[in-house]
């Protein structure tokens, strides 16, 4: 049990931690594209603004992802599931979140396949900038490794819960 | 097994995990990566979940999420929109009912500074519904009408929901915001004219301002007036460029998310707290978004490989010879149906991707579509059991308004919207004029 809580409260704070660095990506993206606005209007037009601003994009709500299951941000369709007490939402939580897991595991394996390739290649954007295509997916297969290690941390809060342990649903 | 069978299969055990209460994202995209591991595992199956975040990723629309979110939750937190409704308030109140048209003036300036109703109700729920009933208006009526007026946002421009909308549809988001435009300035004013019948019948419902309340000075009502130019400067900030082809969509949403934000520092509202609470909740729901439509992608691409939708197409028209309109019309009769059961981020996902296709094979305009679309989501937000609007209403609204009260207040609402959807799709003129006019003069 001690290492459940162990590894709980170490993939927590790290995830908050990353979670809370790139929530202010928000600004980074306004500003590429009020350059981007700004160089086109008066200047002549940038080229690489565009897929700055996607790689900032997909940095954003990956790596964000972690920290927005902490937060509780994830929707669930709770017609049923509200009415439940705390120890059934355990319960049922600890199970279905392999699915969570088992997901995320195919991604992070397509992820490493495409990754590779891009390596291996040299892949790059077919666009006039023509940036390379592999760091983003390493960004974008690191989140879902964190993703997955925060899946993990949610199923062992759950059978931390039914063990008896109070642990917060959401936390900001 | 036949594909028609896997497409059923698919969606039953999607049903069926949501009921769980996992995450939304995480069951849709497992039955994604489990089907199409089992029919293509042998054939790079594996890589259809990563795939969709690349697809994703090139998909530039879809950086106006979180402006469209930061700036809703700006204007929300900081209260830069408390003045609207004063101004409404001083300028309406003299009539029968006179604030509750001011209210449905009020969202629809609200619906155009941002894309989601949860700012509209929020700021309605909040401020406006507190007075209004001190006042002694009707507490159902007022309560639907911040309802339904609060769903305009998702239909006015900026709409987070046409959006995604363009995205599973394939269609530019330019023009359906403009398309947008008019069908929800007709609601809002078939809203106001319910409001108008309702209190010339009946004035007990909406009685008008005392007359010492309304002796206010004229200087005063003139700078209340001002507070109507924040909207329509945000506004004009982001569509003046973007109409005139300066700025592409995307750089349009974020001059529009700073221009909020420098009015929310300017007026002195932008604390610590605001700005901690505007951007980390940006974060928590645009994750939302996007996971959920990262795994709807790899589902829709499921899907595309079976040819379901073809399937089904063929099936209505070929086997059971019915006419495309009376598909379109038990289509939009089934989503009503589905949307009082499911919540709003389900439809979109479960509903968009089978219906938009559909409707494009059978020969419709996908950009009137769009408008239909929204408006019918409009409608399942607000329908019981499971609104999704009723519950935000619940949640925000002073203690007297109880669920009964809520869930009896939609009605009239919910049937002035059916109307003004079936007046949209006997002319469709006017959805589509207005986009018509201004990409082809």
């Amino acid at each position: 049990m001690n290492f459940l809580r162990g590894y709980v409260a170490v993939i927590d704070r790290l995830n908050r931690w990353i979670g809370r660095l790139v929530m202010y990506g928000i600004f980074l993206m306004m500003g590429i594209l009020l350059w981007s606005s700004i160089s086109k209007t008066f200047f002549l037009p940038s080229l690489w603004t565009l897929e700055v601003a996607q790689f900032a994009m997909v940095a954003y709500y990956i790596l964000g992802g972690p920290y927005s299951i902490q937060m509780g941000s994830n929707v669930r369709m709770d017609l049923l599931y509200s009415e439940w007490s705390h120890r059934r939402r355990a319960w049922t939580d600890a199970i279905t979140v392999l699915f969570l897991i088992a997901y995320l595991g195919v991604m992070i394996f397509g992820g490493f396949d495409s990754l590779s390739y891009s390596l291996q290649y040299g892949e790059r954007s077919p666009t006039a900038w023509r940036p390379y295509l592999w760091p983003i997916k390493v960004i974008m297969v690191t989140g879902l490794i964190l993703m997955l290690l925060q899946a993990v941390s949610e199923l062992f809060k759950d059978i931390l819960r039914l063990r008896g342990d109070d642990i917060p649903r959401e936390v900001i | 097994m036949s594909y028609e069978l896997i497409a059923i299969l698919m969606f039953s055990t999607m049903m069926l995990m949501l009921l769980t209460g996992q995450r939304v994202f995480g069951a849709i995209g497992f039955v994604a990566v489990m089907a199409s591991l089992l029919l293509w595992g042998d054939r790079g199956g594996y890589d259809l979940g990563f795939a969709a975040a690349m697809k994703l990723m090139k998909w530039y629309p879809l950086l106006t999420l979180p402006m469209f979110i930061f700036m809703g939750y700006v204007l929300a937190e900081s209260k830069i929109a408390d003045d609207l409704y004063k101004m409404f308030h001083v300028w309406m109140g003299g009539l029968n009912g006179g604030l509750a048209i001011g209210t449905i003036g009020l969202m629809v300036l609200i619906s155009a500074m941002n894309g989601l109703s949860v700012a509209g109700m929020a700021i309605g729920a909040t401020i406006a519904l507190p007075e209004l009933l001190k006042r002694g208006y009707d507490k159902k009526m007022v309560t639907g009408v911040i309802q339904a007026g609060s769903s305009l946002g998702i239909l006015v421009p900026p709409s987070v929901v046409l959006v995604l909308y363009a995205m599973i549809a394939r269609q530019p988001v330019g023009q359906l915001w403009l398309a947008g435009i008019l069908p929800g300035l007709m609601m809002a004013g078939m809203f106001i004219l319910y409001i108008v019948i309702r209190c010339r019948v009946n004035p007990e419902l909406g009685p008008a301002l005392p007359k010492e309340e309304r002796d206010v000075p004229m200087a005063e009502k003139l700078r209340l007036l001002r507070a109507g130019m924040l909207p329509l400067v945000i506004f004009a900030a982001m569509m003046v460029p973007f109409v005139n082809g300066w700025t592409s969509l995307v750089e349009s949403s974020a001059i529009g998310a700073l221009t909020a934000f420098a009015a929310a520092v300017l007026k002195g509202r932008m604390t610590r707290k605001v700005f901690e609470v505007s951007v980390r909740s940006t974060l928590g729901i645009t994750c939302m978004f996007m996971w959920i439509i990262l795994a709807a992608l790899a589902f829709g691409a499921v899907f595309d490989g079976l040819g379901a939708v073809r399937a089904i197409e063929t099936l209505f028209t070929e086997r059971l010879n019915l006419n495309p309109w009376v598909i379109l019309i038990l289509m939009q009769l089934s989503f009503i149906l589905m949307g009082t059961f499911l919540d709003d981020t389900a439809m979109l996902v479960i509903v968009a991707p089978l219906y938009v296709p559909l409707v494009g094979e059978l020969g419709f305009d996908l950009i009137w579509y769009g408008v239909l679309y929204t408006i019918t989501t409009q409608i399942a937000y607000m329908t019981p059991p499971f609104g999704y609007n009723l519950f935000l209403m619940r949640a925000m609204a002073p203690p007297e308004i109880s669920l009964r009260d809520i869930y009896g207040s939609i009605l009239p609402f919910v049937l002035v919207m059916t109307l003004a959807l079936s007046i949209i799709m006997t002319f469709p003129q006017i959805a589509l004029w207005l986009p018509d006019y201004i990409y082809n003069k």
